[in-house]
């Protein structure tokens, strides 16, 4: 083999019991840009944590160099040259560049006390060389997201690193900052440093890697070398499986318009938004995390502004200032993260359930009434079979499907013309999940517009009639549901 | 699988049953107001062996005047404390507002002018703690322990530290006057404890602040008019510390700056005491109330066995520190995150 940095042999590792990386086995060339592609929860970041000593792998070795080494942590990993740029950057806004790049490890002298006088020149000599001229001793906060970017992989090299791992370095950025640190990139590898760069979006990929790996399943599907290669085979291999029929019938009849969405802006989430939503039908939409999938409907709902556009109900304009203007024009948002947005984890069910509908259980007064509340929240409790069948239970106590459909029945309790359901069967076990992909459909066929978002493709292909892909804050296109293919999907999403 | 789905169906069989036979007994006896009904009655016993002046008429008409401030501050309080908040000011609005009403009455202002004055002006405090909090997210610790330094400062410059008496005769009957042997502001008391425990539980908007309380973000996007909520029930506050402020200044017969102070001790206390939580969503008036009869007797019995008056704040303190200790075990045991 060529000059070999890094090998990856057999890794495994599995969180509570559910295998996230199976056997990989992969080989770094020095001096080379590899990227790592892969649906959401394919397993590229576990991979690169487990790489940098975040994570220990449950099986398997890592060599640098020929030798095998073992990680007992991030520093073990950095001790050996590879640095990690995270997604999230972890620069402390109020310091200054050269604290934030030498954090910890400032120069200092015999007492302990700072060099600044060096630190300041250390700092002015790593940022050289990726085109940055500024102060060092100015605070990272007012600096653009691109620049600061940049100074994370200042505090990479600073410990002398070998290997760079970049995870998803560009979602953050404006173009100008992307072609910026594609050329840092380039002058890394001339100087012979290594990088391992993530990313969703495949035409970076092939503009700045020399070699693609492919992970699908915590598994590796391939290794390519870019010349070998299309955006259309890495595409195969990123989605490449079966689609079970697990799913409810689709659509049998499709209705008059009940929604539209015109030209709906709101900077920078999305731009320039429109789509129809028919009675009857199931909406979906797919895209990649920050594409604008949920953004789009938090604004539809009313929480969150938008700067321009139009929604129409049933052919009138509406004005959807609030959730609350929202749900009372029947427009209902299942939000994606029931226990923080969706759920009063401490209230008991039938508390739930009714949560966004108390308007419909009261006097001309304002007074409710318990007693059809308590009706309500038993049939909704029956209807969805929830465990326990107590609705005075708090709902902390269920388990993650059952507050699901506990959350399904608080929207459905409100009498919803549109719902929104947003990564409705995350967390959920697979018998509760075709339970709530029944009820989407039910629900639809009662004549309810369902709008269904999901990261799952297969889900996504199975339950929807009609997909909207988006891809940066747009929607790329509209496909039929049925016939559709996980590739026709991710060629929107990604190119 | 399919012996999970039978037993499941046995069980929602007996649930049902359990569900039918409503309030069980150990629901009522597990209650917390009963416990603290308990543990009130069980502190008179051994009070009343200690003392044979506790259980004279005197005294327990003492008693239950004395609660009057407590209780109606401390159902504010209460109410503060589901909406996810606190309101460290309630003693200041008290002593600031009774003090500006009896500066009106001595100057010859109307009774009836004079007192709607105090009260709007408890309504004006109580509008602007809410709004810092609920427009400007500004922390309610923050906001209330400035309201609480302000009206206590103002109040101060106002009388200039002295107490303000001489006020008119007709005024006192509000606190002073006595229907079939019982003071008016018990009767006050009691008809605002009913009232707020009902609305509480029954009266739509009231009864949101508990999801407010619970999660914010999830009650805004359920449609709950949350950022009014907030508003209004530091409002609530204000205007019953207010009216607390009234009823003191009539019942001593002078307005005074320094009523009310620590007041906000003994609500807070009383509030978590009758199952308030510190991190909202949870509390009743009823609770509060009992909580507020049971520091009352626990001081009552200072007075009688002739200990320290000095002693009272050491004791409240370590009551609040208690209960809410309790009430964080509690939680860290039902295993949430926040406590």
């Amino acid at each position: 083999m060529a000059d070999v940095v890094l090998s990856i042999n057999g890794i495994t590792k599995s969180f509570a019991g559910n295998k996230v990386l199976d056997d990989i086995n992969l080989e770094i060339q020095r001096g080379s840009v590899h990227a790592l592609v892969g649906e959401n929860g394919a397993g590229k970041s576990t991979l690169v944590k487990i790489v940098g000593g975040i994570y220990q792998p449950d099986s398997g070795t890592i060599c640098m160099n020929g030798k095998t080494v073992h990680f007992a942590g991030p520093h073990d990993a950095i001790n050996h040259g590879i640095s990690i740029v995270h997604q999230e950057l972890s620069l402390v806004p109020k310091m200054s560049i050269a604290q934030n790049v030498f954090s910890h490890r400032e120069p200092v002298n015999r007492l302990g006390f700072i060099k600044w006088a060096e630190l300041y020149r250390k700092t002015r000599e790593l940022l050289k060389p990726l085109g940055l001229d500024i102060d060092p001793g100015r605070p990272v906060g007012g600096l653009s997201v691109g620049v600061q970017q940049l100074i994370e992989i200042a505090k990479a090299l600073s410990t002398d690193a070998r290997v760079l791992i970049l995870d998803e370095p560009t979602s953050a950025l404006s173009e100008k900052e992307v072609d910026m640190l594609y050329k840092v990139i380039n002058d890394l590898k001339s100087r012979g440093v290594t990088s391992i760069f993530i990313s969703h979006k495949l035409p970076e990929v092939f503009r700045v890697s020399d070699v693609i790996s492919v992970l699908r399943d915590g598994r590796l599907v391939g290794t390519v070398r870019k010349e070998a290669t299309t955006p259309e085979e890495i595409i195969r291999m990123m989605v490449g499986r079966p689609l079970g029929d697990l799913y409810p019938p689709k659509s049998s009849r499709v209705g008059e318009r009940i929604l539209s969405v015109e030209n709906m802006t709101r900077v920078p989430a999305f731009r320039d938004v429109s789509l129809e939503l028919f009675r009857g039908e199931i909406l979906g939409f797919a895209g990649l995390v920050g594409s604008g999938r949920t953004e789009v409907a938090r604004a539809i709902f009313g929480a969150d502004r938008i700067d321009s556009g139009r929604i129409m109900l049933g052919g009138r304009e509406v004005k959807i200032g609030s959730p609350r203007d929202a749900i009372r024009h029947g427009i209902c948002y299942l939000t994606e993260d029931r226990k923080d947005l969706g759920l009063f984890l401490t209230k008991t069910v039938r508390s739930n359930i009714v949560a966004s509908s108390l308007s419909k259980f009261v006097t001309r007064n304002g007074f409710l009434r318990k007693h059809e509340i308590e009706e309500s929240s038993r049939y909704f409790v029956d209807y969805f079979r929830l465990k326990p069948s107590d609705d005075r239970a708090l709902v902390m106590n269920l388990s993650g499907g059952n507050q699901q459909k506990a959350l399904l029945a608080k929207w459905i309790c409100a009498g919803p013309k549109v719902l929104i359901a947003d990564e409705p069967t995350r967390g959920v076990d697979v018998g509760a999940k075709s339970e709530i992909h029944r009820h989407l459909r039910q629900l639809a066929e009662s004549g309810v517009g369902v709008i269904v978002i999901s990261s799952e493709l297969p889900e996504l292909l199975g339950l929807s009639d009609r997909i909207a892909v988006f891809n940066s804050g747009r929607i790329a296109a509209f496909i039929d549901g049925k016939g559709a293919t996980q590739e026709d999907v991710m060629r929107y999403a990604t190119l | 699988m399919s012996v999970v789905e039978r037993t499941s169906d046995a069980e929602r069989a007996s649930d049902n049953v359990r569900i039918r036979s409503g309030y069980s007994i150990k629901s009522i006896l597990g209650a917390r107001e009963t416990v603290l009904l308990l543990v009130s009655i069980t502190f008179s016993i051994i009070l009343s062996f200690l003392s044979p002046r506790f259980l004279s008429v005197n005294n327990l008409v003492s008693i239950a005047t004395g609660m009057t401030y407590d209780v109606i501050m401390a159902t504010g309080m209460t109410l503060v404390l589901i909406v996810g908040g606190i309101d460290l000011s309630v003693g200041s609005i008290l002593g600031l507002t009774g003090v500006v009403t009896t500066m009106m009455l001595r100057s010859g202002v109307s009774i009836a002018v004079s007192v709607t004055a105090g009260l709007m002006l408890g309504v004006l405090l109580g509008a602007i703690n809410g709004t810092m909090i609920s427009n400007f997210k500004i922390n309610p610790f923050i906001v209330t322990l400035g309201m609480m330094a302000i009206a206590r400062g103002a109040a101060v410059v106002l009388t200039s530290g002295y107490f303000l008496s001489n006020l008119p005769p007709s005024y006192l009957i509000l606190g002073q006057g006595k229907l079939l042997g019982i003071p008016f502001p018990i009767y006050v008391m009691l008809l605002l404890v009913i009232l707020f425990e009902y609305l509480l539980k029954n009266w739509s908007p009231l009864y949101t602040i508990f999801y407010i309380g619970t999660n914010p973000d999830a009650a805004e996007l359920s449609g709950i008019k949350v950022g009014r909520m907030i508003l209004a029930c530091y409002v609530i506050s204000g205007f019953l510390s207010a009216l607390a402020g009234v009823f003191m200044t009539s019942r001593l017969a002078m307005g005074y700056a320094q009523f009310g102070l620590g007041a906000e001790l003994r609500a807070i206390a009383a509030s978590v005491i009758g199952g308030a939580s510190m991190s909202g969503g949870e509390g009743s008036i009823g609770g509060t109330f009992l909580g507020v009869l049971l520091l009352a007797i626990i001081n009552n019995g200072f007075v009688l066995l002739n200990f320290s008056v000095y002693w009272q704040g050491v004791v409240n303190g370590l009551i609040l520190v208690l209960a809410v200790a309790v009430d964080a075990f509690r939680r860290a045991r039902r295993g949430e995150r926040r406590i």
